[in-house]
Parts: structure tokens; sequence; C-alpha cells
């Protein structure tokens, strides 16, 4: 866990222009990947997961600009490249699956050629020795019968398949990121563990390092080493997966940690569990962003928008929450409700 | 595939059959006959006549004949024209419209296209504005309309294209240009709004995110699935160009099938209304057959002939 980070994102911050005024997406946020791990990023809808993740790859909508801020992979700044150079890592050094695998697949062109295209993109190689490393990409991702697979088109495959098919696309050049958006929200509840079990396996295969984002907090339990938790544009907790959920150090993080669905209960639940609304990214709070929806705002909360603060007893990993109550100056009655490993906020 | 196609051409051909019966019964249902008309025949010699192209004879054994010839191609003789065939009429009438149908095609293919494309990847900017502006004006004009400011300034008023006739190169402008004005603003603007939705889609997300070429994702990502709406819209259009438009050909005085048909609405001239009009009924399914073809190759959903999953 000590070796040089391969994506080093600094204080990124992405507007969207719009005829409203500016959207405020991502306000300044900053996290490491390290080779090899996975890190996992929650929040609400809206928080500005994909955003963060998009801004990294230039993927952004026309009206979508980095503002402020860098991402930083293996040494290039990636935030100041042209389109044209960015090419050259989309796919191939990053590659990226996203939510619905319905729609993320031409529909008009075979799995196979959407397959060996990613290919000869990026490396000199023959059509049919594309077509070759396309078949063991589909034996990677566990593909029954995958030769005559590759010739079909992607409404003939099941949620889940189609989902396998854009995983085995992510990885046909051996990607070192792998930035996964919500890969298995879109899924029936029995394929989410296969596919989520299928990335767990292949990252311990091929030692690439993965960004999971999800809503689901199980999910990162499970699998991820490191999260981040975001809220209103900005990164609210971040930390070892095991310190975060053992001891979280921010009051929204502690609500949603209360708000982990029923197990038993099979149905797609989303985290909205917190009473109130997320802010509004055209006037953003000044104060803390949560502020509104926080059951132990103080005054200061309003005023001023709070720091990163270090937790300081953390392991190697830094453990950090954007919390007032962990100023020296904050209430010492509050500032325990974070010293329990049970909280009861309600 | 073959079943289907198959299937198509006999669906075709009992559909052209419905075409036939209808048109010659209709035909026949019309009070007064070919030879009536305001300068009185003789009665002799309208007896003679009608013995002459089988008019004396009952009505079904008329339609049986009919049936036949048009199982070898053969159209009839025209009424109006003695010693004339319909067949004839329309081999010497179709070059004229087909030729003018074809331009007409290419432009609008040619650059409604292009401009919708231009149109959808400067969406709002000037380019945008600029061409659907135009092509609005373009779906709000009649053609009749069109051609006639179009007569009137070009070749009136400036005298820089001939007023008729399609001696020289030049007489085709005008025609092809009324011809083409309302499908070329039509596909233009269908065009940039079906690029537009597709552009939004997720899979062109994910095309970028491949590190693809921004022409590959354009192209072969895009347009792609850009053009599926388009074709289901071109095939009718295609038809409707290459047979022309009757008034098109009678402002500008083309000796096309058009104008063969308008003149033997007003000269009674049956079995070339009957033939043109079969003839039209062919080509516009021959046309809407080859577009779901197309359709088929485009979008490997569509399973023609099945039932959708
Ligand atoms: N093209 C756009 N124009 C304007 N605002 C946008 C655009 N795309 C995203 N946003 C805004 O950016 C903010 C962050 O969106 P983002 O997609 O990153 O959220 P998310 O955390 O991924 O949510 P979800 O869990 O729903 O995927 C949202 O408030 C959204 O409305
Ligand atoms: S800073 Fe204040 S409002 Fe924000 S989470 Fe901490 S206590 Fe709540
Ligand atoms: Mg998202």
């Amino acid at each position: 866990m000590s070796s040089a980070p391969l994506l080093k994102v600094d204080n990124l911050t992405t507007h969207f222009h719009t005829s409203r005024g500016d959207v405020q997406a991502v306000r300044g946020v900053s996290f490491d990947v390290r080779p090899g791990e996975i890190l996992g990023i929650v929040g609400e809808s809206g928080s500005g997961k994909s955003i963060t993740c998009l801004s990294i790859l230039g993927l952004l909508k026309a009206n979508g600009e980095v503002v402020e801020g860098s991402a930083d992979f293996e040494g290039k700044l990636l935030t100041g490249l042209s389109d044209k150079q960015l090419r050259t890592i989309r796919g191939d050094d990053i590659a990226m699956i996203f939510q619905d695998p319905m729609t993320s697949l031409n529909p008009t062109l075979t799995v196979g050629e959407q397959l060996i295209e990613t290919i000869l993109a990026h490396k000199p190689v023959s059509r049919s020795e594309a077509r070759k490393r396309a078949l063991e990409l589909f034996d990677l991702v566990k593909i029954p019968s995958a030769a005559s697979r590759l010739d079909n088109y992607p409404h003939q495959f099941s949620g889940g398949m189609r989902q396998r098919v854009m995983i085995a696309m992510a990885l046909t050049c051996d990607p070192k990121l792998l930035i996964a958006d919500e890969p298995t929200t879109a899924l029936d509840v029995t394929i989410q563990r296969q596919i989520l079990l299928l990335l767990k396996d292949l990252q311990e295969e091929l030692g690439m390092a993965i960004i999971l984002i999800t809503h689901d907090l199980g999910v990162i339990a499970e699998v991820a080493d490191r999260i981040l938790v975001m809220y209103g544009g900005m990164v609210m907790e971040t930390g070892d997966v095991y310190d975060v959920f053992e001891s979280p150090q921010h009051p929204y993080t502690t609500g949603l940690l209360h708000s982990i669905p029923d197990v038993r209960s099979h149905t797609k639940q989303r985290l909205t569990p917190i009473p109130g609304s997320p802010p509004d990214m055209l006037r953003p709070p000044e104060g803390c962003p949560f502020a509104p929806r926080c059951p132990h705002a103080i005054q200061q909360c309003l005023e001023a928008m709070p720091p990163l603060f270090e937790r300081p007893n953390a392991k190697p990993t830094v453990h950090e929450a954007r919390c007032w109550l962990h100023h020296e100056e904050a209430p010492k009655a509050l500032q325990s409700i974070f010293d329990a490993p049970e909280v009861s906020n309600g | 595939m073959l079943h289907y196609l198959i299937k198509r051409i006999l669906m075709m051909a009992l559909t052209l059959f419905l075409i036939i019966t209808l048109t010659f019964f209709l035909m026949h249902a019309i009070p007064g006959g070919p030879f009536t008309s305001e300068k009185m025949l003789a009665p002799e010699i309208e007896a003679a006549l009608n013995a002459k192209y089988g008019l004396d004879k009952p009505i079904w054994q008329q339609y049986l004949s009919y049936l036949q010839g048009i199982i070898t191609f053969d159209l009839g003789p025209s009424f109006k024209y003695p010693g004339v065939r319909v067949n004839d009429l329309i081999r010497e009438g179709l070059p004229v419209t087909a030729q003018t149908g074809f331009l007409a095609m290419l432009c609008v293919v040619a650059l409604g296209i292009p401009l919708g494309i231009v149109a959808a990847l400067h969406q709002n900017k000037w380019q945008d504005t600029t061409i659907m502006a135009i092509a609005t004006m373009g779906v709000a004009i009649p053609s009749y309309v069109l051609a006639t400011i179009a007569l009137y300034l070009f070749a009136l008023q400036w005298q820089l294209v001939p007023t008729f006739g399609l001696d020289s190169w030049q007489g085709y402008i005008l025609p092809v240009l009324a011809l083409s004005g309302f499908w070329l603003s039509f596909i233009a603007r269908l065009s940039r709004s079906s690029l537009l939705e597709v552009l939004g889609q997720d899979y062109m997300v994910t095309a970028r995110a491949k590190g693809l070429h921004p022409q590959t994702i354009l192209f072969k990502h895009g347009m792609r699935n850009a053009l599926i709406p388009i074709v289901t819209v071109l095939g009718p259009v295609v038809a409707n160009l290459l047979t022309g438009s009757f008034v098109i050909e009678q402002i500008f005085a083309l000796p096309g099938i058009g104008r063969h048909f308008v003149l033997s609405i007003s000269n009674r001239d049956y079995t070339t209304i009957m033939g043109i009009t079969i003839f039209y009924a062919a080509f516009l399914m021959l046309m809407i057959l080859i577009v779901d073809l197309l359709y088929m190759v485009l979008d490997p959903r569509i399973k023609l002939g099945e039932k959708a999953q």
C-alpha cells in the first residue's frame, strides 16, 4: 500500500454551463488510486460520482468543463491533454464500463465487431488476431460458447451477459485502471453478485486497479479496499473500508450506513434514507452542503465550508472527514458521537 | 430471408391485383365512354370504335382480357392516340421523369443528409440556425409556389435559365430544385433530429470511452443508427420523386409521365389512366420492399417476417 499512486486527482472542479447558470457538479475533489486497489465511490444520486470520472477521461458533454484542478495518471497530466492524446489512453490504460448494459452497447453492430474495433484502435494487429483476442476475452469473462456468440448482436444477450461483454470490451488492452460506474445497478439481484464477483476475480487475476462507483454500501464492503463518500460534488469522507465502516467520522456516512437495505427484502433499493434533499448545484451553499439535513449541525456549519479533518489515530491509510465537529473548538458533547462504535441519530 | 422475400412478392402481387381490379371497375363505373366527347361522333362510328377496342363485349370479358394483357406487361392501347399503346406513352415519358427525379433524389440524399449532420454537430450555433431556417421555409412553401417564384426570378427576370424544356443542362436546374425542395428540407431536418438523438445515447459515450477515432464514432456508431428513421421515409420519397410531380412537369412543360397522366384524365383516356396508376403502384411497392430490406441490413433488431421477441 505504499507504492506511488496510479491516478492522482487533485482539487478537480467541473462545471456545466447551462442557460440557467453554471451547474457546479464537482467541487474540488481530490483522491488517489494506487495500483491494484479497488476504490469504492458512494453517494446519493447527483453527488458528482459519474462526472468526476468522466472529467478524468475528458468524456464530458459539450457544455461541461474542468475549470480547476487536475488528474494525473502515471505522471501524465490528463486534464491538459488534447482529445487526440486522450484517445490513446481511453480504452487502453484506462477503461470504463457503465451502468446500463442495455443501452451502452451499439445495437446495430455485433458484439464481436465492437470488441475488435477497440483492439484495432489501440494495437497494431490484424483483424484475425484481434478476433482471436476477442475470443480469449469472452472466455475470460465467462461467456459460454464464446466463438458463436461473437457474431451476435447485443439484443440477443441478457442484461448480465451484456455487462460481461462490456467488461470484456474494457479489458481488451489490459487496462491499469478500470472505472466501473454502477456496473450492477441495472441488473437483477442474483446477477448483480455474479458480475461483482467476476470483477473482483478479474482484478485479482489481472492486477488492475478499479474505481467502483455504487449506491450500494454492501457492494463496497464486499470488494473495495478504500472508500470515498461524496456529497454535493465534494468528498465527505475517505479512508480504509474497514475504518470507515467501523467508525464513520461524518454524519452523512453514518446516515448511509444506517440505511443499508434489509437483505431479506430482495428489492432494488436506492439510497434515499436521510430525510431532505441534496443541494441545488446551481447555487450550492457556502457552508457544509449537508447542513440542511444534518442532525448535528451547528452555526459554524452554515457559515463556512468545513475542511477535511484527518483522524489522528488512523492506520497507514489516511482517514479523513469533512465535518466541523472534528474541529478542536467544536462542542465536546457533539464530538463524542463519533467515538461510539454504533451511533444512533434519530 | 428467401422465404420472406417470396412472401413479400406474393403479397405485392395480390395488392397489385386488387389495385388493378379496383381501378378497372371504377373507370367503368364513370358515366360516358372514352369516345363520348363534345363534338358528337356519328353513332355508327362510335359503335365501330367501341367494337375495335372491345368495349362492346360484356364487362367481365373486358376485365379478363385486360388482366391477360397485364400479365404480359401489356397495358393496352391508348384510347386517345390511335395506334399508340400505353406502354409507349410510359416508355416515352419515363426517361424525362426518371432523369429529373433521379437528380432530385441525388440532391435530397447528397445535400439533405450532410446538411442535417452539420446542423446537428453545431447545435444552436449559426450553422445550425441558418440551415434550419432555410429548411423550415423549404417544408412550409409548397413546391408549385417555389417553382413559380423561381421561374419568375431566374428565368424571366434574370434569364439565367430557360423557362421550359430540358434542351440544355441549365434547363434541369429549376425543375430539380422545385421537385427536391420540400424533401431536401424535410430530410435535412429529420437527419438533424435523428443524429442529435443518437449523439445523446449511452453507446456513443462507450464509443468515446474506447478511444475510437472521432470519425469512426460519428459515422460507424452515430450515422449508422441515425440513418434508420431516414431510410424509412426515403423509400416513399424516392418513389415520389422518380415518378415525378404532375404539377412540376406541368409548370415547366416537361414531357414526362406526369403530363401524360394529367392529359389522360381530361381526355378520358381510360387505359392510360389505369396503366399509369398501376405502374405507379407497382413502383411504389417495389421501393417500399427495397427500403424494408435495407432496413434489415441497418438494424439487426428487425427480423423481417418474424415476430419480435
Ligand atoms: N450535461 C449536464 N448539464 C448540466 N448538469 C449536469 C450535466 N450532467 C450532469 N449534470 C449535473 O451534475 C451533477 C452530478 O451528476 P453525476 O452524474 O456525477 O451524479 P452521480 O453521483 O453519478 O449520480 P447517479 O448516482 O444518479 O449516477 C448532477 O447535479 C447533475 O444534474
Ligand atoms: S459540518 Fe456540520 S452540518 Fe456538516 S456534517 Fe458536520 S456537523 Fe453536519
Ligand atoms: Mg452516475
